[in-house]
């Protein structure tokens, strides 16, 4: 299998145009401003609920323009605990997807300071404190 | 689409999915725009995770009426590669005609509704006619004017015969030449270069970095074509241009919309004229996935679409996670209003092709005289004119 | 005199009430030439307080029916109530999901149901044309 390498960071291609790489929540804003040099926009943040694993695991989809391969940066939260450090002043377009994962899954992005609940969740749910999209939501 | 439809309050008929713009203007100039979101929340991640694969794909469609097939290729593609299916190229040259007429009707709505913004009734009616032609061939392939569901697990459902391609084809020539006529308009129509010329412009750089995504990307000078780029279905196999613009304005991003329609068309006849022989409807598909993920990728008529799907095996998805084109068009490009007029609002805001112009009422507050009061957007955009 | 007045010219006012806009584009199409409602007298109405008859398409997102009961409110009698589309009848395919109601007679008395999905612009002038024969006899 191919591999590409930025900045020190090995991505590992897992089928055609699209390279994955795990790091730790800290290595995030690091990584995220590597990725920003290689003319990429951020598709999107895609946040997968592993109760078994008691762990929220995090997917940042890149689009690189210049090299035409998906970059998927994995990192992984405990449910109890789940916080990461907010990528929006580095790529100001992650604020939707940092919005929309804090109200359906509850992850905080430290520093983000538009994060509120209500932003696509009903109110009912809102008052309870429940994140639909987290597997013992029971809705 | 998806998640990021927000229906309030009333609204006109042209313009749907309805989110706020909340609008600060000091005078004529509006110094601050922020997007308030929240009203069409549907829960279809969640409701997928409860459906079965093939339930799924109903629902994907169900995402956006408008641009519900390239919803279900999205879906069904992800699918088809957990499950170890190939479709057959006969399947898969069906499939891109089905998208690319959707792609022709939904620039074409785009293109009406942004005449209607500017005041050009006619235009906006001429062209809604001549939209009709479109639904009228996509009702042809697929049986319906505008939910396709066509893909199914590992082909599609209905085949192309000679008479309906014959038919396809000699309505494409007439849809053609109605669409180098729009086009001629909008480059050279006084009315709409005033309005549209310089409006809203967007940097290569600032595209790049606040990751918008399909026409209002190219519009911006950069080549970033999901079906050049990635290429899924029969892509790989039709030659076509990806349409690009330098200027980054509001008139940049209608003429390449337009521009892309007429590569549609051309799209749609090479595919056509060279449709594989062979099945393309499957007598079987099957019911559970293996483990593991996709990140499935398509250009919607609104830019890049993506699905990342999750597999624990069996029958249902553990985790589906939607991003529609629109979702980061409309939240991330608060700050191109900035210094314009209010007038010039609306015109922005539809140049993003928010699904059909998502749009119903702007919040204005007049700073000077603290007033608050709600008006709609057309209103909002004759201001200029009067 | 009285409610069968307005059956000359009925005006409409349509909200999407949490739709996938497949409706909605099949209302837009029913309302140009191409179609012609204006054979009917129907025209569309900007404000609530102008209307005679509303449009509900979609599933009825939480938020939006606190939005649809208010427009209710402010349209000013008689008026009627069209519920256009699968999801505006019984709640489609999100049916029991958590941000909906699923169906506009939970919110606003409905009088024509027209069902598709989505229903063609026939079928949806066909919905106005009944409603106006109706409102003719005197219901």
């Amino acid at each position: 299998m191919a591999e590409l390498s930025i900045g020190g960071y090995t991505f590992r291609e897992v089928e055609p145009r699209r390279y994955v790489v795990s790091v730790d929540p800290g290595r995030l804003r690091e990584l995220a401003e590597l990725i920003v040099r290689e003319e990429s926009y951020l598709s999107t943040i895609s946040a997968v609920d592993l109760p078994k694993e008691n762990a929220i695991e995090l997917n940042y989809v890149f689009w690189s323009t210049k090299h035409r391969v998906a970059l998927i940066v994995k990192t992984r939260v405990s449910r109890e605990r789940p916080v990461v450090p907010t990528i929006v002043d580095i790529v100001p377009g992650a604020l939707g997807g940092e919005l929309e994962a804090y109200d359906l899954l509850g992850i905080v992005f430290e520093g983000n300071t538009r994060l509120r609940r209500g932003f696509l969740v009903p109110e009912d749910l809102v008052s309870k404190g429940i994140y639909p999209l987290r597997k013992d939501a029971g809705v | 689409m998806a998640v990021v439809e927000i229906p309030i309050g009333p609204q006109h008929p042209a313009l749907h999915e309805p989110i706020m713009l909340r609008v600060r203007a000091e005078g004529e100039e509006v110094v601050e725009v922020a997007v308030n979101t929240g009203y069409n929340h549907r829960g279809i991640e969640k409701l997928m995770e409860r459906n079965s694969w093939v339930r799924g794909m109903y629902l994907a469609g169900r995402v956006c009426g408008i641009c519900n097939a390239v919803h279900t290729q999205v879906y069904v593609q992800g699918v088809e590669k957990l499950m170890g299916v190939e479709p057959p190229p006969r399947a898969n040259y069906i499939r891109t005609i089905v998208m690319e007429l959707e792609r022709i009707h939904s620039h074409m709505l785009i293109s009406a509704v942004m005449a209607e913004i500017v005041g050009f009734d006619t235009l906006f009616m001429l062209i809604m006619r001549d939209r009709e032609r479109v639904m009228y061939l996509k009702e042809l392939v697929t049986g319906n004017r505008v939910h396709a569901d066509i893909h199914i697990l590992g082909g599609v459902k209905r085949d192309i015969d000679e008479v309906r391609r014959d038919r396809i084809l000699s309505e494409l020539r007439v849809i053609e030449e109605r669409l180098k006529y729009y086009r001629k308009v909008f480059e050279e129509d006084y009315t709409l270069l005033k309005r549209l010329a310089e409006v809203g412009r967007i940097r290569k750089s600032e595209a790049l970095s606040h990751c918008l995504v399909g026409p209002t990307l190219r519009g911006s000078g950069v080549k970033s074509d999901v079906r050049f780029d990635d290429p899924y279905a029969a892509y790989s196999e039709i030659p076509f241009d990806v349409v690009v613009r330098d200027e980054g304005d509001s008139w940049a991003r209608m003429v390449v919309r337009l521009e892309e329609a007429l590569v549609s068309v051309g799209i749609v006849r090479y595919a056509l004229e060279h449709l594989p022989q062979g099945p393309a409807v499957p007598k079987a598909f099957p019911r559970a996935a293996k483990v593991g993920e996709v990140v499935s990728r398509v250009e919607a008529p609104r830019g890049e679409l993506i699905y990342h799907i999750v597999s624990t095996g069996g029958g249902n998805p553990y985790r589906v996670k939607i991003r529609t084109p629109s979702f980061l068009n409309i939240i991330n490009t608060e700050f191109t209003y900035l210094g314009h007029r209010l007038a010039d609002v609306p015109v922005i805001f539809s140049s993003y092709d928010p699904c059909i112009s998502c749009t119903e009422r702007v919040l204005v507050v007049d700073e000077k005289k603290g007033v608050r009061r709600y008006v709609s957007l057309r209103e909002l955009a004759r201001w200029g004119t009067t | 005199m009285g409610v069968s007045v307005i059956r000359y010219s009925p005006w409409i006012m349509h909200f999407n009430a949490g739709a996938c806009n497949g409706c909605d584009i099949e209302v837009l199409a029913a309302l140009t030439p191409f179609f012609d409602p204006e054979r009917l007298g129907v025209r569309l109405a900007p404000n609530p307080r102008h209307a005679d008859i509303i449009l509900v398409t979609g599933a009825l997102n939480k938020k939006a029916a606190e939005r649809l009961r208010r427009l209710y409110e402010q349209t000013p009698s008689p008026k009627y109530v069209i519920a256009c589309g699968a999801c505006a009848i019984s709640g489609g395919v999100f049916t029991d999901s958590y941000p909906v109601i699923s169906r506009a007679d939970r919110v606003v008395p409905v009088d024509v149901y027209v069902p598709g999905c989505p229903p063609r612009p026939e079928a949806i002038l066909y919905g106005i044309k009944k409603l106006l024969d109706r409102v003719a006899r005197g219901g």
